[in-house]
């Protein structure tokens, strides 16, 4: 392959600009903290002729920074948010787009959307998709800013005590960016991998992006070593997810071993005209790996112990943007491929594994008194929720039910950012003073620190999908959704013929309704622990500037796009992501 | 008048109802929150004025909306609306207008009453619970509640209806958890998830009558709309009369939990006992009647039919609540649980009244919304104040009430009698009036709820007798007085059971004051005449 016709094409470099930026963000993350005053001699003898080239040497005080990889990360997102925005929204690049691999060589531009080979399309869903992404780890990161990685109880020092820091051993190992250069360098290639998954039109392509973010996430929950549980959640995460994903992987070959081709065009009309038996059990396979990415039951095992063992902005992106990228695999291989007209094989099964899903979620998180393996296991019942969703797409065909459905899950996986995660960076919060993991720890909130306890009050609400906030809307969305597709059939006069006649989705609907319900226990019980308990500590809450900030930002995401303009400009750019997804 | 043409300058008059007592509410909060330590001591009083204020403030503009407006004129007109009914169908007053939520506000007949009730409650509330020291987020969070309720009142958009529905549940949640009594953790969690979950089976309901309801513009990614008055103007809304009945039973769960009817009335007594005087009061007074105005704005306007076929339903639901109710009132030592349990009875007057699908049936029911809003709160009031002077609930430990508290056994009789149905008070003409309307459907079954009034009479009686009258002379005190003085009622307490208690009086001799019971009875005419048993249409 030419090599040089991959990046002289002005094509590619406008159609993945976002993804350019996170390349060189890595680039820059690797390159920058090693700059130092490094000098060359120049070997002539007598003279001390020195070239400084900078790589090496002593490092400068602002490449030895604690806060410099936080600052090249959250930067690197954040211009890979707006460009990904601008050019969904027309304003640079080109907004729809694709990437196909002809005679060996990758082409980019909108032309080459048809023909097969696809390996990558731009398009509002992906475009969507990354904006959730990118922007849910650049909270985390923005979290992570002005707090050693997985350090409890070390800050970075300020500059005025610099001068003591050279003294103090430990707290000039501190000092010593290094664990945040790979902190943040892991960031960034759990973004460049996830965007991948979001872009891909190829299982190939989806399959290398989901192992470049799963990789890269396994070592973040292992990051987190100065506490006795992470390094076991770390490897427990690593153990099963390897598994799986190779468990998915041998599903994969199957399907190639079938079509002899993993694009999922190719495959879609392939599946179409009937599977055959290797087909099938290649897609259960694959629906192993994904499903254990988005922690569906029975794959939710490893969930809880890795969320409870991550530090607090990693367990938030794992039950996120990793949770959405699952979500992304699913809703690529379910209904690009598998889904045809009159409704498909593996409905009844989703819906059964999403009513137990959402039913053992929720009734596991009524018994933890961790509020991250809580929040570990409502993330499960979520999932369930969501499911539910596709289940309901499979029963039902491409149309506009659909179309209606897939902007509800859309649309939910990008407000599960803003509650979930702040939700997280509460209990950061709380980390930062080495507690937060016991239901005792967030006793009397409300008295210490009430901007934060009504934070949290917000986040369970909307998680429990309490109105007007954003997890009411994304939950009515997908509700309505399902309802829409079952009530155009319910016939009969009485009340038992209607019954009778209604499809058995439109109970996953109910089920939904009655697991909000039982949901409300658990998570009123941090409210009320929160301002009504007291507590023996009256401390004002750390000050941590940074994931105040995220945290706020948080809190307004979920209170505005839940009623009023945002909700509905987002409601729209969903549908939007919602009809490319169906093409 | 040019006072309320003024106030439309200002926006839509239901609109400034609505959200001016909630961002009140958030900015005082907010501008408490903000001080230091010693300004907040310094701010709290200006804030709780300026709470009361803003209450009174909201009950004068809505005596003038319905001194300046005559209602229950035309069926399904609206009035104050922000936006018409075509152009709602265009999409000219969304919200989220994507998913086709619009905001559109309006009031009729049925509405206006709750709205001047909620209004009128809200400040009474406030002078009741006057100098508890009880820190400035309480007034702050009652004015809150006046917003949303008066939002579920008056929106016509099935959307925010139910976000207002809900959002109601919020400022309750807090006054009863932060303000309540010894088991207030336990009763306001119950509290919350009871009627969430209750009326998450309504949400469903409405879901299903969303995607029966056409209205597609630009934007509008489903075509349908959340709007009230197109899904009653529509022809063929829900032309399944399987799935109708599926709809209706589905809100009815909510309906009757929130009113609360007998077998999922049990978070009632709980939230009650628990909650502070001004919290009860109000759920007694306003919140209870949500879900009556509920069941008879969506239940019985849109779905006739169903009420027609599950009329049984209805009047088994509303004669076990009134038996139930007053027989487990008979039994009752504490104070509160009892007048709890009498609003459980109560309100299955409701039921009856609509099942009987006579005018005059429905007409009793929502008089009897507003009567038992009037006279519940004051018996809560007096509750409270018994409480907080005599520091316990329980009818067996005191004796001889009327001779150290006159005036507090004054505002019990006076709610007492009420509550009981004596002539010339406000609770009679509602149940004398659903009690006929009884008589004209169902013939001398009328004899089953006219008996069960006796056993109403027979507890208030009886635990009157006891506490007020018995022993006078040498009263006798109860032991959690620890040998204090008994003291009567304070002032401001004694301002807001006297207006209450006067408007009971008043609106049991002449129940048309300031148009109300005509009001209501022309709306149920018009129900009646209209929705339920419409005119044969000839081609």
């Amino acid at each position: 392959m030419n090599l040089g016709a991959l990046f002289s094409s002005t094509d590619m470099a406008s159609t993945l600009i976002p993804e350019t930026i996170l390349l060189f963000g890595i680039i820059a993350m690797i390159i920058v903290p090693n700059l130092g005053n490094a000098t060359f001699r120049l070997p002539i003898p007598g003279k001390a002729w020195r070239i400084p080239y900078f790589v090496g040497g002593k490092r400068f005080s602002f490449t030895s920074d604690p806060r410099l990889p936080s600052a090249i990360a959250a930067f690197t997102l954040f211009a890979s948010f707006i460009t990904a925005l601008l050019s969904q929204m027309g304003e640079i690049g080109v907004a729809d787009s694709c990437i196909a691999m002809r005679e060996g060589v990758a082409r980019a531009g909108p032309e080459w959307c048809s023909g097969g080979s696809v390996i990558l399309e731009v398009n509002a869903f992906s475009r969507l998709m990354e904006m959730i992404f990118t922007a849910a780890l650049l909270l985390a990161v923005i979290a992570n800013w002005d707090r050693l990685p997985a350090t409890p109880h070390h800050r970075i020092p300020l500059k005025t005590q610099r001068d003591e820091v050279v003294e103090n051993r430990r707290l000039h190992r501190l000092l010593n960016n290094r664990r945040q250069v790979d902190f943040s360098l892991l960031v960034l290639m759990v973004a460049l991998g996830m965007s991948t998954v979001a872009l891909s039109a190829n299982l190939f392509m989806l399959f290398v992006g989901l192992e470049l973010a799963s990789m890269a996430s396994y070592v973040l929950v292992a990051f987190n070593k100065e506490t006795k549980v992470g390094p076991e959640a770390g490897v427990k995460y690593f153990i099963v997810g390897s598994v799986a994903s190779a468990i998915g992987l041998y599903g994969m070959s199957m399907l190639y071993i079938w079509n002899g081709d993993l694009s999922i065009a190719s495959l879609h009309s392939a599946w179409t005209t009937g599977p055959n038996g290797m087909a099938i059990i290649g897609l259960g396979m694959m629906l192993v790996a994904f499903g254990f990415k988005v922690s569906a039951v029975p794959f939710h095992f490893a969930a809880p112990d890795a969320y409870s063992g991550a530090s607090g902005p990693v367990a938030g992106v794992l039950s996120t943007a990793s949770k959405a990228m699952g979500f992304v695999a699913l809703m690529r291989v379910l209904i690009g491929i598998t889904l045809v007209d009159d409704g498909s094989e593996w409905t009844l099964l989703i819906g059964v594994i999403a009513a137990i899903t959402m039913t053992w979620g929720n009734i596991a998180a009524l018994g933890s008194h961790n509020p991250k393996r809580m929040l570990a296991y409502s993330s499960v019942a979520h999932a369930g929720y969501i499911l539910a969703g596709i289940a309901a797409i499979g029963a039902l065909g491409p149309g506009e039910g659909s179309e209606l459905i897939a902007t509800a899950i859309i649309f939910h996986l990008a407000v599960l950012v803003t509650f979930k995660l702040g939700a997280f960076l509460v209990i950061t919060l709380l980390e930062c003073e080495g507690r937060g993991h016991e239901l005792e720890h967030y006793h009397g909130l409300a008295r210490r620190d009430p901007l934060i306890a009504i934070s949290m009050m917000v986040f369970m609400f909307a998680l429990a999908g309490v109105p007007p906030l954003s997890g009411f809307l994304s939950k009515l969305m997908m509700v309505s959704g399902i309802i829409s597709s079952t009530v155009g059939d319910v016939s009969g006069s009485s009340l038992s013929d209607a019954m009778g006649s209604m499809s058995w989705v439109f109970w996953l609907a109910i089920l939904i309704f009655i697991n909000s319900a039982i949901s409300l226990f658990y998570y009123l019980r941090i409210c009320v622990v929160m301002f009504y308990d007291d507590t023996d500590r009256h401390l004002r809450l750390s000050r941590a500037p940074m994931i105040r900030i995220a945290i706020m930002l948080c809190t307004m995401g979920a209170v505005v796009l839940g009623f009023g303009v945002l909700a509905d400009v987002l409601a729209s750019a969903a549908h939007d992501a919602a009809m490319a997804l169906f093409g | 008048m040019e006072i309320t043409e003024f106030i439309t300058l200002l926006g839509n008059p239901l609109t400034v109802l609505t959200l001016l007592p909630i961002t009140g509410a958030l900015l005082l909060m907010l501008v408490h929150w903000l001080g230091n330590d010693e300004r907040r001591e310094m701010l709290a009083n200006p804030i709780r004025y300026t709470n009361l204020g803003i209450a009174l403030l909201m009950f004068v503009l809505a005596t003038l909306i319905g001194l300046e407006e005559k209602f229950g004129m035309a069926w399904g007109e609206y009035l104050y609306q922000n936006c018409e009914v075509g152009a709602v169908s265009t999409g000219s007053c969304t919200l989220i207008s994507s998913i086709g939520v619009s905001w559109h506000v309006g009031i009729d007949a049925l509405s206006y009453p709750m709205v001047w009730l909620t209004t009128l409650l809200i400040p009474i509330t406030m002078i009741v619970e006057w100098d508890a020291k009880k820190g400035a987020y309480f007034h702050s969070l009652i004015l809150m509640m006046e917003g949303a309720l008066i939002g579920v009142f008056v929106s016509l958009d099935l959307f925010v209806f139910y976000v207002f529905w809900e959002l109601t549940l919020i400022p309750m949640f807090f006054l009863i958890l932060m303000w309540g009594g010894e088991d207030r953790r336990y009763a306001a969690q119950k509290f919350f998830i009871y009627t969430f979950a209750a009326s998450v089976f309504m949400l469903a309901g409405i879901l299903v009558m969303y995607f029966n309801n056409d209205a597609s513009w630009v934007g509008n990614i489903t075509g349908k709309s959340f709007d009230f008055v197109l899904m009653d103007t529509s022809t063929n809304f829900i032309a399944t009369e399987g799935l109708r009945s599926v709809v209706f039973l589905l809100m009815l769960i909510g309906f009757a939990t929130k009113m609360p009817s007998v077998p999922v009335h049990t978070w009632l007594p709980d939230a009650h006992v628990q909650a502070p005087t001004a919290g009860s009061m109000l759920l007694a007074g306003v919140m209870l009647k949500m879900g009556a105005y509920g069941f008879l704005r969506l239940g019985v306007t849109l779905f006739p039919d169903q009420v027609i076929e599950f009329q049984t339903l209805l009047i088994v639901l509303g004669m076990i609540s009134l038996v139930y109710g007053a027989i487990v009132c008979l039994g009752q030592m504490n104070l509160k649980r009892m007048v709890a349990y009498s609003s459980v009875s109560h309100m299955g007057l409701i039921f009856l009244g609509v099942a009987t699908l006579q005018p005059l049936g429905i007409a009793g029911a929502i008089f009897m919304m507003f009567a038992h809003g009037i006279i519940s709160p004051l018996l809560f009031a007096v509750c409270g104040s018994f409480k907080h002077h005599y520091h316990t609930l329980e009818i067996d430990s005191m004796r001889g009430l009327a001779h150290h508290s006159p005036w507090m056994s004054a505002h019990m009789m006076v709610g007492w009698m009420g509550s009981l149905g004596l002539p010339l008070m406000a609770g009679f003409v509602a149940e004398v009036a659903i009690l006929i309307a009884f008589y004209m459907a169902f013939g001398w079954w009328v004899l089953l709820p006219a008996v069960t009034l006796i056993v109403t009479a027979t507890y208030y009686l009886w635990s009157m007798q006891r506490t007020i009258f018995e022993g006078s002379g040498e009263a006798q005190l109860p032991p959690t007085m620890h040998g204090d003085e008994p003291r009567d009622i304070t002032w401001h307490e004694n301002t807001g059971m006297l207006i209450l208690g006067v408007l009971a009086v008043v609106y049991g001799i002449y129940p048309d004051f300031f148009g109300m019971f005509e009001m209501m009875s022309d709306w149920a005419t018009l129900l009646v005449e209209n929705a339920i048993f419409p005119p044969e249409v000839n081609p």
